[in-house]
């Protein structure tokens, strides 16, 4: 068993979370969301991230709308819809949970 | 010396020196067939192209031509589809769509019978056979056949189903399965750089031709 691929599965998992919330924050755009998962080395590629957006946004969780820039082309800005609140919402509840749950357990293993 | 293309990524326009062009074309190929099978396709190549613009607006500050050096180092940033379609977690449907592209991609990369367009004396058959039992030279499967016709007649008849029922090698990256090779960036540019190289051999070959004629 590689300690790399259960770290990349944890990492996964909340990659969703993350990105969500950041979303959630402020409207972004994606290079924006790289550089804040780059910064929490939540993402090693950035490919990774454009599928996960897609599958988001076709979930219509997110939606994003054109904006022109200074540097170059339009571009896409995300918002949270009202179901990807609730679905964030819920994330953060299971995210606390775990956290509580994995805190306990590892105390108690200590 | 290399010569240079104009291309317009995601919106950037840029000048790209052609080897880079070549290998960019194939990455953002094998994008594509990476996720020909999710609904967004289309949607998250426009978005890794623009990205793929920034990145290189970035690297080359203020110089003028993307090189094969700017394009690696784009990619090592992207990332290979390898790296990201099959990494994020999908749910059970989309899982098994998933492994269905790894399938695909497998049996693409195995050996399959082609007609081989290039060395062709009939219809391609006896050389796309050749090729895919990896023999050097076809001529020892044309004189099977020219004997299977001459006793029974049977090769007529097996040659007309094998010519239907065979297609045509088409592209660079059919030509690479005919043979048995591995389909990826760096074998296709080889292909199309072979292909150049004959077409420019026989361009080569006719202005000689012509020129002896004339002097005949």
């Amino acid at each position: 068993m590689k300690i790399e691929n259960t770290k990349a599965q944890m990492r996964k998992g909340v990659l969703e979370l993350c990105v969500l919330s950041i979303i959630s924050k402020e409207e972004a755009y994606p290079s924006d969301i790289i550089k804040k998962l780059k910064e929490a080395k939540l993402i090693v590629v950035e490919g990774t991230l454009y599928p996960l957006l897609n599958r988001l946004k076709n979930a219509s969780l997110l939606h994003y709308t054109w904006k022109e820039s200074n540097a170059g082309p339009p571009r896409k800005y995300y918002h949270l819809t009202d179901e990807g609140s609730g679905f964030l919402t819920e994330l953060n509840k299971t995210w606390d949970e775990l956290n509580h749950a994995v805190s306990q357990s590892t105390k108690t293993n200590a | 010396m290399n010569k240079i293309f104009n291309i317009n990524l995601g919106g950037f326009p840029f000048t790209i020196d052609e080897d880079a062009y070549l290998n960019l074309n194939q990455y953002l190929k094998t994008i594509k067939s990476h996720f020909s099978d999710s609904e967004g396709c289309e949607e998250i190549l426009e978005d890794i192209e623009i990205r793929l613009g920034e990145l290189f607006n970035d690297q080359l500050k203020g110089r003028q031509i993307v090189t094969n050096n700017d394009l690696e180092a784009a990619i090592s940033i992207m990332g290979k589809p390898e790296d990201f379609g099959a990494e994020s977690i999908k749910d059970d449907h989309t899982h098994q769509k998933q492994s269905n592209t790894s399938d695909y991609k497998k049996s693409k990369s195995k050996k399959r019978l082609f007609r081989d367009p290039d060395n062709k004396v009939i219809g391609g058959v006896c050389s796309g056979l050749a090729a895919y039992f990896g023999l050097e030279d076809p001529l020892w499967i044309r004189i099977g056949w020219v004997v299977l016709f001459v006793t029974g007649g049977m090769g007529l008849f097996l040659y007309l189903i094998l010519w239907i029922a065979m297609p045509v090698a088409k592209t660079s990256a059919d030509k690479l399965a005919m043979r048995g090779e591995n389909v990826n960036i760096s074998s296709i540019a080889k292909q199309v750089e072979n292909e150049l190289y004959d077409i420019s051999d026989k361009i080569g070959n006719t202005l000689k031709d012509f020129g002896s004629k004339k002097k005949g």
